[in-house]
């Protein structure tokens, strides 16, 4: 009885170790062959090297002689600095929004409330496919022509969601006797509003922003469809690529992307850990 | 000898805490529980009272020892296939399932067909009082409905028996005195043999035949409720059931006699060497002039009416605490000693119980 | 008095107003459009000609429009093939997160927190990347390959990509945190004593599982079911990523329809019978746990 509990709890745990294994070795692996000197096969190690970072930074190496892949690193600061662009706007435009409905949703009592509670769901569980052709539909219709400007307008649609839902978390949670308290000792509504309720209220409205932040980079497909032919964004770039013809050098962006959203998101969980 | 239904031999278990130490939980006990009777375990928290009652319904592995139930070895036999069941202190009702098949869960895995299920399970609500709440979810019941359920899912299959959990525990004061005669009635009718987990003195002594005090993983006392209260083994058990004065001293032919001086007198002729004498308090009267029964001169601190008696708390010249408990029919007594604030403490030398000297 | 009810009336317009109009022109708009175009015939070369044309839903359904073209079935194939791929990954998923999050829900709190933390990480990482990742170790070359012929298992590189298979392996592989989250919540909250009373009560283990455990569990394996399902019947990244041009789900359709056919209308359609599942599934989950009312294993 006893070697079967310990039995059971050891695969358990064995388990577990394989979960582990299975989300992160492939992207250890990716870390790894980014440093593959490699050129032709890039899970065949040859050697070390630091080129590729070189190379995707801009920096002169032996391959940039290359014109070709001038052209493509190019290509590639144009695609960042889109997607810098757009996810910068939307995540101003969709955490004022997305705060503005939280707040409201929690703290007025009207008629439509639960409606709105409702709909604020669905532009997150709308599979990204079918928005993503509904706005271009609307966007070619109405005559728009598609660019940076409608990858904005099209991203908050749904960004206003996560910021909505993780501001509602927020606003739930918090005690509203503080708020009494405060009006009580005789705060006018502003005060109350700046003093007491925003500052309990950022840590949720930061979240929301970095959230909103990191999907906007990673925004693939709802992108796709109304960047129209003159805009790429960084995940619109390596889509290209991956479906043209894999280059070593994707290894490096990848690393550089995961590098870059780990700190976010690591930044984002701690603080929120920290709040508690 | 007794018709044994479980019998623990030698059992053992230590656990390891999460600050590295290892806790003795069960410190080689031997038990035995015989037919149709019911044990009450009680102890003070933390005593090992439910790791004893886990080591029989197989949650528990021991680290040594055997268990015998019925005369089978089921030292290794998983939970599931030990003929006990278990009334959890929260109950522990399936909430997804309806109080029938909460009810019927054990005959269902025994595989019993539909109709007799149906059957039994009825028998079994009408027994705890609950005829015709099968389709219910336990979530649509009071608390000591709950109870009752719980009660009604254990006993169903006929186990050989009943463990119970602090059942009563949840339940306020006047629902689990009527459930303490319910079980006690319902244990009679049935004719299981029940080992019953209580934190409360008072629950102890009035519902079981024997009572196992407990203490540090250890047995202390095995006894009839009698016995445990008139002639406790020591001073813990002394002390843990019911209040008591204690007196430690060296003991002579029909007197003890303490440091400080005191001396107790006690019927038991012979008693030599260091004893602690026991008196209870409601076993001191308050002596009138022309008394001749021994007892305690004290400076009363304070009278505490509590309905049906006074309680008396004293200190001795040499600065000891005794408690004493008057019947509050002889109200006018004490109106007498309040004015005084002093009383002398008179007690019957035969109802006092010597104690072994223990090692400190 | 008034005036507080007045002031709070135009706190909430300021509020609500924005964000109303934002969503309804940019949001509800666009799928009332879609709606729409996909009852429009197609145009000669792209666009749409205003007339009312049900046979976008005939072609996929069996009623195509009868001047054009004869029925082919390829469209309900794709459409059966993309819930079946769906479906295979809900289970997929199911069966990686469902152990995993019993293990976790009994580690201490400090070791629980880190393998959340671990576990939402990837979920803020390029999607892209992560799929990336495994063209490279699937690919006839790729690191899976070349351990299993460098330790001799086969001779020659196995199809591993362009294979539902690999699709499946791709979505598992994006959608764990979607499915784990859901499913550690119930687990979390199961009652460990209920577990204990069945056995107590002479249940074995698979059965308490079955009886007990599964079912106290089931409202957040619903839930972890339903929010991959949805993403995975519609993807069309993972199916252009690891299923190449062989394996067709209908996100690819959808996509081939407005890029390259420039048949809108039909790709709306399309659209239309992704939105339709999507709210079918919806519908039947708020049904369920509405009717089950108020679940102490999820506190919903
Ligand atoms: N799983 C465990 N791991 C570590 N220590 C344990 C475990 N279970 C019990 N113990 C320890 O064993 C001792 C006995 O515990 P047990 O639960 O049997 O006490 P109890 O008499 O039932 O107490 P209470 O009246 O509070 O319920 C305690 O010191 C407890 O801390
Ligand atoms: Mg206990």
């Amino acid at each position: 009885m006893k070697i079967f509990a310990t039995l059971a709890r050891g695969s358990l745990i064995a388990y577990t170790a394989l979960f582990f294994a299975f989300i992160y070795i492939p992207l250890a692996l990716i870390a790894v062959y980014s440093f593959n000197a490699n050129p032709v096969n890039m899970m065949t190690w040859t050697g070390f090297t630091t080129e590729w970072y070189a190379q995707v930074l801009g920096f002169k190496t032996k391959i940039s002689e290359n014109a070709l892949y001038l052209e493509s690193t190019s290509q590639l600061v144009e695609a960042l600095w889109n997607s810098l662009i757009i996810a910068t706007s939307t995540t101003a435009i969709a955490t004022v929004l997305g705060t503005a409905i939280a707040i409201a949703v929690y703290r007025f009592d009207f008629f439509g409330r639960r409606f709105y509670r409702t709909i604020m769901f669905m532009p997150m569980l709308m599979p990204d496919i079918v928005l993503g052709i509904a706005l271009l539909i609307f966007f070619v219709n109405s005559g728009i022509n598609l660019g940076l400007k409608t990858i904005i307008i099209g991203q908050c649609t749904f960004l206003i969601s996560y910021v909505f839902i993780v501001v509602s978390a927020r606003l739930a949670g918090m005690d509203r006797t503080l708020e009494h308290a405060s009006a009580d000792l005789g705060a006018n509504e502003w005060t109350t509003f700046r003093k007491v309720v925003f500052p309990q209220l950022l840590p949720g409205v930061v979240g929301g922003a970095l959230l909103a932040f990191i999907i906007s980079m990673d925004d693939l497909v709802i992108t796709y469809f109304i960047a129209g032919v003159d805009v790429t964004t960084l995940p619109m770039f390596i889509f290209a690529m991956l479906r043209r013809g894999i280059k070593p050098e994707i290894n490096a962006i990848a690393v550089m992307m995961l590098t870059f959203s780990f700190v976010i998101a690591s930044l984002g969980l701690y603080l929120r850990s920290r709040q508690k | 000898m007794r018709d044994s239904i479980v019998r623990l031999e030698k059992a053992a278990k230590a656990f390891a805490t999460p600050e590295g130490q290892t806790v003795t939980a069960l410190d080689a006990i031997d038990l035995d529980v015989s037919r149709n009777e019911f044990l009450t375990l009680l102890g003070p928290s933390g005593c090992g009272k439910t790791t004893l009652l886990q080591a029989i319904s197989g949650f528990v592995q021991l680290d040594g020892g055997h268990i015998l139930i019925d005369g089978e070895d089921m030292t290794d036999r998983p939970p599931y296939r030990r003929p006990v069941n278990t009334v959890f202190q929260n109950y522990a009702l399936f909430p997804h399932m309806t109080v029938g098949e909460n009810t019927g869960y054990a005959l269902e895995v025994a595989g019993v067909a539909k109709a007799e299920r149906t059957k039994r399970v009825g028998d079994a609500l009408r027994m705890v009082g609950l005829e015709g709440m099968e389709g219910r979810k336990p979530r649509q019941l009071s608390g000591g409905q709950q109870q009752r359920v719980a009660l009604a899912r254990a006993i169903i299959a006929r186990p050989k028996l009943l463990l119970l959990d602090e059942p009563l525990s949840a339940l306020d004061k006047n629902l689990r005195q009527s459930m303490q005669i319910e079980l006690k009635t319902l244990q009679h009718e049935l004719g299981i043999s029940f080992i019953f987990v209580t934190h409360d003195q008072q629950e102890a002594l009035t519902m079981s035949d024997r009572v196992a005090v407990l203490s540090g993983g250890r047995i202390q006392q095995l006894d009839t409720p009698r016995a445990i209260y008139d002639q406790p083994k020591n001073s813990f058990v002394a002390t843990f059931v019911g209040a008591s004065n204690l007196f430690e001293g060296e003991a002579g032919s029909g007197q003890l006699v303490t440091k400080d001086g005191l001396s107790i007198s006690h019927g038991r002729q012979g008693a030599t060497g260091a004893a602690t004498a026991l008196i209870r308090p409601e076993q001191f009267f308050i002596a009138q002039s022309g008394d001749s029964a021994p007892g305690l001169d004290v400076d009363l601190e304070q009278i505490v009416f509590v309905g049906s008696t006074f309680e008396l708390f004293g200190r001795t010249v040499t600065g000891r605490r005794v408690i004493a408990e008057i019947p509050a029919m002889r109200r006018s007594l004490v109106g007498e000693i309040e004015q005084s604030r002093r009383a002398r403490l008179a007690y019957d030398p035969a109802a006092v119980h010597l104690l072994p000297a223990e090692a400190a | 008095m008034t005036s507080i009810a007045f002031r709070r009336r135009a706190q909430l317009a300021v509020l609500l107003g924005p964000v109303s109009l934002f969503l309804a022109v940019f949001f509800l708009g666009p799928l009332a459009i879609m709606i729409v175009t996909s009852f429009l015939a197609p145009g000669l070369y792209g666009g749409v000609e205003w007339t009312w044309y049900p046979h976008n839903y005939g072609r996929i359904l069996g009623f195509a429009d009868p001047m054009f073209e004869d029925f082919d079935p390829i469209y309900i194939a794709i459409f059966l093939r993309s819930l079946k791929i769906a479906a295979m990954t809900v289970l997929a998923t199911l069966l990686v997160c469902y152990p995993a999050a019993f293990c976790i829900s009994r580690l201490s709190d400090r070791w629980k927190n880190f393998c959340l933390f671990l576990i939402t990480l990837p979920f803020f990482t390029s999607l892209i990347v992560r799929l990336f990742i495994w063209v490279l170790i699937l690919r006839p070359t790729g690191l899976a390959n070349e351990v299993l012929i460098g330790t001799g298992i086969v001779s020659r590189p196995l199809d591993l990509i362009y294979t539902d298979g690999a699709i499946i392996l791709g979505m598992v592989y994006v959608f764990i945190p979607f499915m784990f989250m859901p499913v550690y919540a119930s687990v979390e909250k199961l009652d460990w004593t209920l577990v204990r009373a069945s056995l107590d009560l002479g249940a074995g283990p698979i059965r308490t599982f079955l009886r007990i455990i599964l079912p106290l569990t089931a409202p957040g394996i619903a839930g972890g079911a339903v929010i991959v399902f949805i993403p995975a019947l519609g993807n069309f990244v993972v199916p252009a990523i690891l299923g190449g041009a062989k394996v067709m789900m209908l996100g690819n359709l959808i996509e081939q329809q407005f890029l390259a056919a420039r048949n809108w209308p039909f790709g709306s359609a399309l659209a239309m019978m992704v939105m339709t599942v999507m709210l079918v599934l919806l519908f039947i989950h708020v049904v369920v746990s509405g009717r089950r009312g108020f679940d102490p294993a999820t506190g919903h």
